[in-house]
């Protein structure tokens, strides 16, 4: 059985396929691993992916882009209203849902994105070489209802049995596997999405292997789009130079300029200098010109600092530096920028940063391992949100070092899920007949004092060992309202003292 | 691994402060920790992932070794042919678990019972064995065979021939109604296809919980079906058609076991609800609440309307409270006033007196007799007419004076009162003698002025109009000719006299013609009916003047007047003008008469028309300073 995994971007839309526990890319018919976000509609038939990009200079107004920013969204939307006046095509209000006017016909902004979703799977379906239809769709963390239930119908249209939503971000995570390997530990991630119009800076608190956002950002006034226009403005400028043509009043001159600009950008990702070749650019000139990866991070030098700063001031909203931050991972495809990724390692020196899978990547990847994870099993679709009972506090264990400095071992993070249950080791020095365990709540990283001590624990009467340790068995369980039952056994005469801390009502 | 701290503080006892809640969090649905938790919740089990996992493996160990198989003691008699109709838990060794065997139990139980019952196991030890398929083993293969795929196994736990499918009638649960139905209801909890089915609770459960609970099992959602009853197997088919032909026959017949099914629960959870007693309780609960609304209501209404009949009592009392003062006070006035006229007409007898002594020591004031006589005569008409003032002025004077001084002063009061009295009579007779004119001129005005008309001759007309009704041919001629034949009197009349005259005589007050009728021979007589017109004139003169309202008060308007006169005590500000407000029809100076009368009169039983009347005439004449009287 397989299942597969898709993103739908602003720009592009990528599916990944789970097969025989491993989630990989496919690539589309046309060999690239992303397919273009487009759909050109022509008298006969619906164009999607590369060859309705590379149309859209001849068919401009029958051309469909960034579907995405418009599904589900109403007329009375500034986000709606924004893209009406930007998109080429003319889009009516009817019914109070927007609609494309194409060539006389309505068509809705479900059925462009269905046409996409169609070709993911039939990509999917192609590299699998058989039919599939469990599939687990991303949606970014700022989607409202009826935007997702715009994705959802829309995928269901295409034929898909859309086994659950999730948000890009956690779908990042999961792609990198955090947290996934053993069910303890608390962790923060950080992760940075830079899209084709969009960039999400979103963090992720990792505890026993469930995802919980504890802050997010979105800025839709940057994105991939502005490096290649600030890139296409340079080619603008240099083709003037040289020609003494000014194009940037024309748009069909521009839009090449953009395709070629896109591609060098692509390039310069990888090589430190690029090729930008236009045929007869206009009126009959050609345009050559090679770009330097340095000329290019010098063009996008304002772009880069706005990418950074936003990190920066989410750092600030939630109250973490950037110590705070275990992990970072990166994904969207402009998030390949090699600058960009300078800038955000001097940001977090000390942080692992993960890009080890293609960033554009790594949202349908996770998106395929939850397929998987949720393959075979029944009601997938969550009826509710996912709400669970989770610890408020910190509870430690104060314990000794060897020096006899106080050394607190913290069993329960606050934001455990609950219930929750763990077990700890502690040695005594075999001399002492007893031993006494102290339990404390925190918030905070103050250092502890008397006064957060809710509970202690005397283990008496132990065997005295001349040599050798005590293996003192400390097990916590913390029910679902927050009460805790601790056992502590001593491991040699199977000596046991139980205690409950009720929750406080 | 730490070193635990020694115990050396006080440590007899473990102490415990109360930690604080858990709190709710919005996670990502994403993961395999996520997956497992929500599989954690909802199957209920509070513990920590390790301790789940510890369990399962633990449950995989001890299953197979607690396992305890039921030999089915029918097992060897079974006939594989009939295998449809054998429970299969039962075959497997499973009977006391059932449906709530899980796979690895089925496995566990069909590998034991092979081990057991295995042909080639009883060949060995010697045992007969049936002809092939003929063997018991098939029912052990065909109960595994099913047991253990979900699909089979559900249609068969769908007919598992141990369950109890009664529904409780109502009457069994009168007395003891969560005895009766709580098993049902788990028992059928089963089929539900939602988790966490509601339980029938107790009496003490909240409304919501029952709510809850019925509203589940109403729109209850059963995974129950029935095809494991099917007459006839898809597979046995031998072509296409006949195949579709079995899936329809099929169909039907499981759609009207599962409409049956549905009708069993309804019919269950309908029992159940009328049965309730919670149901009951939460109804008379809401009837009682309602009850209680309602009487609030009742009582709130009854309560104002007290209150407005104690403020309306109070009202009443304070209005009879002030009548009463008013009345009193009236009274005292009218007390003193009697007392100051009793005062005054015991000062004015004691000055007669005086006068009378004063005259009479000075021998009134002549000598001879007659004088004398005629003196004390003048002096008595003195003491009549003088005021008490002039009395006493004139008494003062007499007393000053000498006989002769005094003799001046008394002539000189008789002089003026001698003088006014003819003053009077003069004034008298010349009223009369306006009086006698105006009435004469008022008979004869009728008359046209032409031609006297006497009293015969207008007995006479009448007599002749009563005789030619109108429409006789050239009445007023015939008339002029009977009145000119009849006549004693021998005047000429023509038609047009006739005519006026009647006419004029139309116009007359039909009382006067009546008294014309009845006293026609009587000229006196005549003369005294026409009196009271003479008397209506005299005052309609008089009330020109005043805009008074000749229309009299009605019983109505006395008693708004009243009712006025009471909310509007004396001291209220424009007090006439509120009164005149409230009663219709009547202005300010109405209302001031009215009153004043009533006050003249002290009694205000004057709702007569006739009276009032004359009443109004008398205080017009009283009260009206610019009619001269």
């Amino acid at each position: 059985m397989a299942a597969i995994g898709v993103h739908l971007g602003a720009t592009c839309a990528c599916a990944a396929v789970y097969k025989d526990g491993r989630a990989d890319v496919v690539a589309n018919d046309a060999g690239d691993r992303v397919t273009p976000a487009v759909v050109a509609f022509s008298e006969s038939e619906e164009v999607v992916g590369l060859a309705a990009k590379q149309s859209r200079i001849r068919n401009i107004s029958n051309t469909v882009v960034k579907v995405k920013q418009i599904l589900g969204r109403s007329s009375g939307d500034p986000q709606a209203k924004k893209y009406i006046t930007e998109s080429k095509c003319s889009m009516i209000e009817k019914n109070g849902k927007l609609q494309y006017e194409i060539d006389n016909k309505l068509i809705n902004p479900e059925d462009v994105a269905k046409l996409i979703f169609s070709k993911m799977k039939e990509t999917a379906q192609s590299a699998l070489g058989s039919d599939v239809n469990d599939v687990v769709v991303t949606v970014p963390f700022d989607f409202g209802e009826s935007q997702k239930n715009a994705l959802g119908e829309a995928a269901t249209a295409a034929g898909f049995n859309v086994m659950r939503l999730i948000h890009e971000p956690s779908a990042a995570l999961l792609a990198y596997g955090i947290g996934q390997d053993s069910p303890t530990g608390k962790s923060n991630v950080l992760v940075y999405k830079l899209g084709g119009t969009s960039l999400s800076i979103t963090v992720i608190e990792v505890n026993s292997g469930i995802y919980r956002v504890l802050a997010t950002n979105t800025d839709d006034s940057i994105g991939g789009v502005c490096f290649t226009e600030a890139l296409a403005q340079h080619l603008a400028s240099e083709f003037q130079r040289s020609c003494k043509h000014d194009i940037r009043g024309n748009p069909r001159a521009m839009m090449k300029l953009m395709n070629s600009a896109d591609i060098a950008k692509h390039s310069l990702s990888t090589l430190g200098s690029a090729n930008c070749f236009v045929d007869s650019l206009y009126d009959g000139l050609d345009f050559d010109c090679n770009v330097s990866r340095a000329r290019f991070e010098l063009i996008c030098s304002s772009l880069f600092s706005k990418c950074v700063e936003a990190i920066k001031k989410l750092l600030q909203q939630v109250g973490f530096t950037a110590d705070d931050i275990n992990k970072v991972v990166l994904c969207g495809g402009s998030a390949r920028i090699p600058k960009l990724q300078q800038l955000i390692k001097d940001i977090f020196p000390t942080v692992e940063l993960l890009n080890s899978i293609p960033p554009d990547e790594v949202i349908p990847i996770g998106a395929a391992i939850e397929a998987g994870i949720l393959l075979g099993k029944e009601n997938t679709l969550l009826e509710e949100d996912a709400l669970i009972e989770c610890s408020a506090k910190d509870i430690l264990l104060k314990g000794v070092d060897e020096s006899g400095a106080d050394k607190f071992t913290v069993l329960f993070p606050s934001g455990t899920p609950l219930p929750a249950r763990r077990q700890h080791t502690l040695h005594a020095p075999g001399n002492i007949s007893s031993v006494c365990l102290e339990l404390y709540e925190s918030l905070g990283k103050s250092p502890m004092n008397e006064e957060e001590k809710f509970a202690q624990i005397v283990l008496q009467d132990l065997d005295k060992k001349e040599d050798g340790l005590h293996d003192i068995l400390t097990v916590l369980t913390m029910k679902r309202d927050g009460s805790l039952h601790v056992t502590c056994t001593d491991q040699d005469t199977g000596k046991c003292e139980i205690i409950t801390v009720e929750v406080a009502s | 691994g730490f070193p635990t701290p020694a115990a050396a503080q006080g440590n007899e006892v473990a102490f415990m402060f109360l930690l604080i809640a858990s709190v709710l969090c919005q996670v990502e649905p994403v993961g395999r920790w996520f997956e497992a938790f929500i599989k954690r919740r909802n199957i209920n089990v509070s513990a920590s992932f390790q301790e789940l996992e510890d369990e399962k493996e633990l449950s995989e160990e001890s299953g197979d070794e607690e396992l305890q198989l039921e030999e089915y003691p029918m097992l060897k008699t079974l006939d594989p042919k009939d295998w449809k109709n054998q429970d299969h838990y039962a075959v497997l060794g499973l009977g006391n678990i059932r449906y709530r065997a899980t796979q690895k139990q089925i496995k566990a139980a069909h590998k034991s019972m092979v081990l057991k019952h295995h042909p080639d196991k009883r060949k060995a030890a010697g045992e007969q064995i049936g002809e092939g398929d003929n063997d018991y083993f098939t029912c052990i293969t065909k109960a595994y065979e099913i047991l253990s795929d979900p699909v089979k196994r559900r249609a068969f736990n769908s007919i598992d021939p141990t369950f109890d499918n009664s529904v409780p009638s109502k009457s069994e649960a009168k007395e003891n109604f969560f005895e009766v139905f709580s098993p049902v209801f788990e028992r059928n909890a089963r089929w539900s296809n939602k988790k966490n089915v509601p339980k029938l609770g107790d009496m003490n459960s909240s409304f919501e919980e029952v709510d809850a609970f019925y509203s589940f099992w109403y729109n209850f959602d059963s995974w129950r079906e029935f095809s494991y009853l099917d007459e006839e197997e898809k597979e046995k088919a031998e072509c296409r058609d006949e195949r579709r032909w079995i899936e329809k026959q099929n169909r039907a017949a499981r759609a009207l076991r599962k409409k049956e099914e549905m009708n069993r629960i309804r019919t269950l959870v309908d029992n159940a609800y009328s049965c309730d007693p919670r149901i009951k309780k939460f109804k008379e609960e809401e009837k009682a609440k309602k009850e209680a609304e309602k009487k609030a209501k009742v009582e709130a209404k009854r309560k104002e309307q007290e209150a407005k009949e104690k403020q309306r009592q109070a009202e009443l009392e304070a209005a009879r409270l002030a009548k009463e003062k008013e009345e009193e006070e009236v009274r005292q006035q009218a007390l003193v006033a009697k007392k100051e006229k009793e005062i005054q007409k015991k000062a004015i007898k004691k000055e007669r007196q005086k006068l009378r002594t004063t005259c009479k020591n000075w021998n009134y004031f002549s000598d001879n007799e007659a004088d004398c006589v005629k003196m004390m005569e003048e002096v008595e008409k003195l003491c009549d007419r003088l005021e008490l003032a002039s009395l006493q002025c004139l008494n003062e004077a007499l007393t000053s004076t000498t006989r002769e001084g005094g003799k001046a002063a008394v002539v000189k009061q008789i002089e003026e009162i001698n003088e006014q009295i003819r003053r009077e009579k003069e004034e008298a007779e010349a009223r009369m003698r306006q009086a006698t004119k105006s009435s004469e001129k008022s008979t004869t005005g009728g008359g046209g002025g032409s031609k006297n008309w006497p009293e015969d001759d207008l007995q006479l007309l009448i007599k002749a109009v009563n005789l030619f009704p109108a429409g006789t041919n050239s009445r007023w001629e015939v008339i002029a000719n009977y009145m000119n034949l009849h006549s004693t009197t021998g005047i000429k009349r023509t038609a047009k006299d006739v005519i006026n005259k009647a006419k004029s005589l139309q116009k007359l007050d039909p009382h006067q013609k009546d008294d014309i009728n009845k006293k026609a021979f009587d000229k006196f007589k005549k003369e005294h009916g026409v009196v009271p017109q003479m008397d209506s004139a005299a005052p309609s003169e008089r009330f020109e003047g005043s805009p008074l309202d000749s229309s009299p008060w009605t019983t109505e308007e006395q008693k708004l007047l009243e009712q006025a006169l009471k909310t509007y005590p004396v001291n209220t500000p424009e007090r006439w003008e509120k009164i005149a407000a409230a009663v219709p029809g009547r202005s300010k100076k109405d209302c001031m008469k009215r009153y004043k009368v009533r006050s003249l009169t002290s009694s205000w039983d004057c709702t007569r028309p006739g009276l009032e009347r004359i009443l109004c005439f008398c205080c017009s004449m009283r009260y009206c300073p610019r009619d001269s009287v």
